[in-house]
């Protein structure tokens, strides 16, 4: 093990390259590139015995490796923004036909109007196509969640496809610290994923048939229970990450001083480690504040973030998109799982860095005296559009 | 509220006569509802429609489990597919089909009325001998045996909706009505076909069952009768049959393979010395 | 007894959804026969996709795999990619596509899967029009036929636009191999995918598929009609070797296209003009075919690339 100053991007290859990934694709999108341009320099230089496959969309890229992975390979690929969206009828093929792929995706603002900056509408447009979706908060979780989404997404158990989401420049090419496993210790927790593809050369089969509906809707009940043993595997894998590595993921959800709490932020990606920052600090006032990270959207830890939440009276969501629903898209799944709890909290949604606006403390601070004021029929709580003081002007 | 379920195989106009019964239903002051089942659609290939004929609002959006009445256009299917499933006590079917047909099977306590469309579509030019369009006619029938709707109706629907030759498909509608038997002799009873379990999923949507276990026979209206005293050994019929259905024996002479045909004809007429002739399918041949 | 001109073993099973007289199974039926067991066909969205049976039963003797209409030739770079990775060298990877999933919405991943040299076998079979929708025109539909979505009336006389030149977009990627098939003519089309399989590097073929549906001729005429297809010069059978082009059924005297025209309700409309127009062009491409194979054997018709190896293949 090293400890190396890398960026978000840097750390998903890194992983790439330990998990000895055997066919990968991608088109190029900003900011996502340098991921795959580092994974290209792997292969140039023997260090990743892998087929890159230079394609000429993300639709094609994702079908490579719904491909390959039908055969059997370890297939990666990553995107951002746009091209994700291109990829959505096959983000559903990919889950359809089991196909474990792991993708990397920097969460990027759609058009119009442009935009580079740091946005969840692109992946949280994905959350109903049957993929696992990870947020990251820090490099060492991007590294160490693709790592883990390769397990968790190979294992018999699941068999379905992972994204590892990371904010678009805040994670992507912010560098920090980051401990990277030996080779050895990657390759005893992750083995080679050999010869077990549903497809197998020789035999006749057809994966993907047409289906009456009958037994269409006996393969979505089959995917259904698989997104649903996500949560138990995960533990299972995790442990074993600790015992490999000496480090802890945390498990679907990571709460943050939420003993005795009243209230309580829930955020997904980096928005968390502003937010820390201020439960810190309101808690040192004498407040009873905690936070819920989210690392684990899809499947919901439904379970997991209620039995988090349990006593507290006022939460506040952050969300990084703007979804066209009631709230913001992670605070409506919190409202949905805190329903039928015994004491229903309640939940404010705030809209805070969307496009790629700095979450800054000040920020969290505003979100949590607006909490004190709101009312049940709150609706979204639109952060970004005062300047902030401490928010560098850009551009 | 009548609920009638049609079973066609695909081109003999089966979705086409739902609509039309909706329409004629709708002149009559009627609420109806028709729809296609939306599955795998061949030239060839069994298909149901539906229809509802009801006198107040329809609040119901679903294929037709127990029908009043069952529309056989292709009598073959009476037998092959579960064509009368579901039957109403007391329910009426329908065949496109002479009225001595020995393959006439029914519910016990159903009515059994036959027309013979197949001729009536022929002799208006209606269609091919391979496939007759023979949905006015049984349609014709239909209304004599149900009065599901007034023949004033359907005729207008018939001369709004048809997309050719009006007047003959008009013809053919008087004549199924004026043709249609109704069957008073006991006819035997179908035998229940066991419901399958489902067998457990793979991982994956995978098909691992060879599909010759499916009996493409059933899509047949002629089939091939090859006369092997003039066979030339040429095998120029095993190998243009899109079907796999000619193998070849030791000596080389080809042998159909009946559950797999289609019948279209196609090493009838790649034959050179012509020994292979198309027969209408229930016929004793040439 | 006639010697068999066709290897015996069948790979299209019995039992498949393809409606009578379907020229696109005899197309499958015959590259398969050609290329053997230790082969993967990946099918986007087309007629095959039902031919080949609802779940849980598969017409094809070898393992398959589905995809959506517009991704053929990326999935089949996966599929190689794969096969490269998990050392399976002696896989044939093949993707089966219709026109509509070939020359429309697949033509990037066509293009895309050509340019990157994918070691795999494309094969487009041709029934020039969305027939597994019931009839639609296609960019492969040709001029004046009838299609639902190019009917004939006052204002219209079917497809307004001659047929896209699939066999010219892929032969500007130069791929290794590309030939035109047909299955009326089966010895042909056998010795085409056998001398295609020994290759390495990306192969194309474009096969007429006669679809009686969708012609509208009785399905007895398949063979026949798809015999007139190359008989009239309509559709030409040759093949593209490293450049060279060399036409494999040869007509002194090509047969009038009418005869060709007259057998289908699809050109049932059409006037004399038309077909005198439809037979001028017809007759002009065929000797613009016998001059590109005149030149390309001169080897001027396809200059060298001089920035790729054209054998190089991934």
């Amino acid at each position: 093990m090293t400890l190396e100053v890398l960026s978000g991007n840097r750390a998903q290859s890194e992983a790439v390259r330990l998990a000895r990934v055997q066919v990968v694709a991608a088109y190029p999108i900003t900011p996502q590139t340098t991921i795959v341009e580092a994974i290209a320099d792997h292969v140039a230089q023997g260090r990743l015995a892998a087929e890159f496959v230079r394609v000429e969309s993300e639709h094609s890229a994702l079908q490579v490796c719904v491909s390959a992975a039908a055969l059997g390979a370890r297939t990666y690929t990553a995107t951002s923004s746009q091209g994700l969206l291109l990829m959505h009828e096959l983000l559903h093929w990919a889950s359809g036909a089991r196909a474990p792929v792991v993708m990397g995706v920097v969460n990027r603002a759609v058009a119009p109007p442009w935009s580079a900056g740091a946005d969840h509408t692109d992946s949280l447009a994905q959350r109903d196509t049957g993929w696992i979706q990870f947020y990251a908060e820090t490099n060492q979780e991007v590294l160490d969640t693709v790592l883990e989404a390769y397990r968790l997404s190979e294992d018999r158990a699941v068999r379905l496809p992972a994204m590892v989401c990371e904010d678009a420049f805040y994670l992507s090419h912010t560098v920090e610290p980051v401990e990277v496993p030996t080779a050895e210790a990657v390759d005893a927790f992750l083995p080679a994923r050999v010869g077990r593809g549903i497809l197998v050369p020789g035999v006749p089969s057809r994966l993907g048939s047409f289906t009456g509906p009958e037994d269409y809707v006996r393969f979505r009940r089959e995917e259904a229970a698989a997104m649903a043993r996500v949560v138990p595997t995960l533990r299972v894998v995790e442990e074993e990450f600790c015992r490999s590595f000496g480090r802890t993921l945390g498990g679907p959800v990571v709460p943050y001083r939420l003993e005795g709490a009243t209230t309580a932020l829930v955020t997904i990606g980096t928005a968390s480690t502003t937010a820390r920052g201020v439960v810190d600090e309101l808690r040192r006032q004498g407040r009873a504040i905690g936070l819920l990270k989210i690392r684990l959207l899809r499947p919901f830890p439904e379970a997991e973030v209620r039995a988090a939440l349990e006593g507290v009276d006022r939460i506040g969501v952050l969300d990084r998109a703007w979804t066209f629903g009631p709230t913001g898209a992670v605070a409506a799944e919190v409202r949905g799982a805190l329903y039928g709890a015994p004491r229903r909290p309640l939940v404010t949604s705030f809209l805070a860095g969307i496009g790629g606006r700095d979450v800054t403390p000040g920020l969290v601070r505003r979100a949590v005296e607006r909490l004190d004021v709101g009312s049940a029929d709150d609706g979204p709580v639109w952060m970004d559009l005062e300047p902030l003081p401490e928010e560098v002007v850009r551009g | 509220m009548m609920e009638i379920r049609f079973w066609g195989r695909g081109g003999q106009g089966a979705v086409l006569a739902a609509e039309l019964l909706a329409q004629a239903a709708f002149l009559d002051g009627k609420v109806p509802q028709s729809f296609p089942f939306f599955g795998v659609e061949r030239r060839g290939a069994p298909v149901t429609a539906y229809a509802r004929v009801s006198d107040r609002p329809i609040e119901v959006r679903t294929s037709i489990a127990t029908p009043d009445v069952v529309v056989v256009l292709e009598h073959g299917l009476l037998a092959t597919m579960p064509t009368t499933d579901g039957l109403r006590e007391g329910g009426t079917v329908l065949v496109n089909a002479r009225a001595d047909d020995p393959g006439l099977v029914a519910p016990p306590s159903a009515r059994l009325a036959t027309v013979d469309a197949d001729r009536i579509a022929l002799e208006l030019g209606l269609g091919t001998a391979a496939t007759p369009i023979v949905n006015t006619a049984v349609l014709g029938a239909l209304v004599r045996v149900t009065g599901v709707v007034s023949p004033i109706a359907l005729d207008r629907a018939i001369e709004r909706v048809v997309p050719a030759r009006p007047s003959e498909n008009l013809a053919a509608c008087h004549a199924g009505y004026a043709g249609v038997l109704v069957r008073t002799t006991e006819v035997p009873v179908p035998t229940p076909r066991p419901s399958p379990r489902a067998p457990p999923l793979p991982e994956g949507p995978l098909a691992t069952i060879p599909s010759d276990v499916l009996r493409t026979a059933s899509w047949r209206t002629r089939r091939p009768e090859i006369r092997l005293e003039r066979c030339t050994r040429c095998n120029f019929c095993w190998k243009f049959c899109p079907d796999t259905a000619i193998a070849l024996d030791a000596l080389g002479f080809p042998q159909l393979i009946a559950e797999h045909c289609k019948g279209c004809g196609i090493c009838a007429a790649v034959c050179p010395p012509k020994t292979i002739a198309m027969v209408a399918e229930g016929s004793e041949g040439p | 007894m006639a010697k068999l001109t066709l290897p015996p073993e069948e790979w299209v099973r019995s039992g498949h959804s393809a409606c009578p007289g379907c020229a696109p199974a005899l197309a499958l039926r015959f590259l398969l026969k050609g290329l053997g067991p230790r082969t993967i066909v990946s099918i986007p969205a087309c007629c095959w996709t039902v031919i080949a049976t609802p779940y849980p039963t598969t017409a094809l003797g070898v393992a398959m795999l589905d995809t959506p209409i517009e991704s053929t030739g990326a999935s089949i770079s996966g599929l190689r990619a794969a096969a490269d990775a998990l050392g399976l060298s002696d896989l044939n990877v093949v993707g089966v596509a219709g026109d509509g999933g070939t020359a429309d919405i697949g033509l990037q991943s066509l293009s895309g899967m050509l340019e990157r040299r994918t070691n795999a076998i494309y094969l487009m079979y041709d029934n020039e029009a969305y027939m597994n929708t019931g009839v639609q025109r296609s960019g492969a539909t040709p001029w004046h036929a009838w299609t639902t979505t190019t009917p004939v009336g006052p204002r219209a006389r079917g497809k307004a636009e001659p047929k896209k030149d699939i066999m010219g977009i892929v032969l500007a990627h130069r791929p290794v191999y590309a030939a035109t098939v047909n299955p009326s003519f089966p010895e042909d089309f056998l010795a085409k995918v056998e001398k295609a399989r020994d290759l390495v590097g990306p192969r194309f073929f474009q096969a007429i598929t006669p679809c009686p549906p969708g012609w509208r001729y009785d399905s007895s005429e398949t063979v026949e009609v798809g015999s007139l297809a190359t008989e009239t010069g309509l559709f030409p059978l040759y093949e593209v070797e490293e450049g060279r082009l060399r036409i494999t059924r040869r007509y002194g005297r090509l047969k009038p296209v009418r005869e060709y025209l007259q057998k289908q309700g699809r050109f049932g409309h059409l006037t004399d003009p038309e077909i005198d127009a439809i037979q001028s062009r017809v007759t002009a491409r065929w000797e613009e075919l016998l001059r590109s194979e005149r030149t390309s054997a001169e080897g001027r018709a396809q200059p060298p690339a001089t920035d790729q190896a054209p054998t190089a293949a991934r």
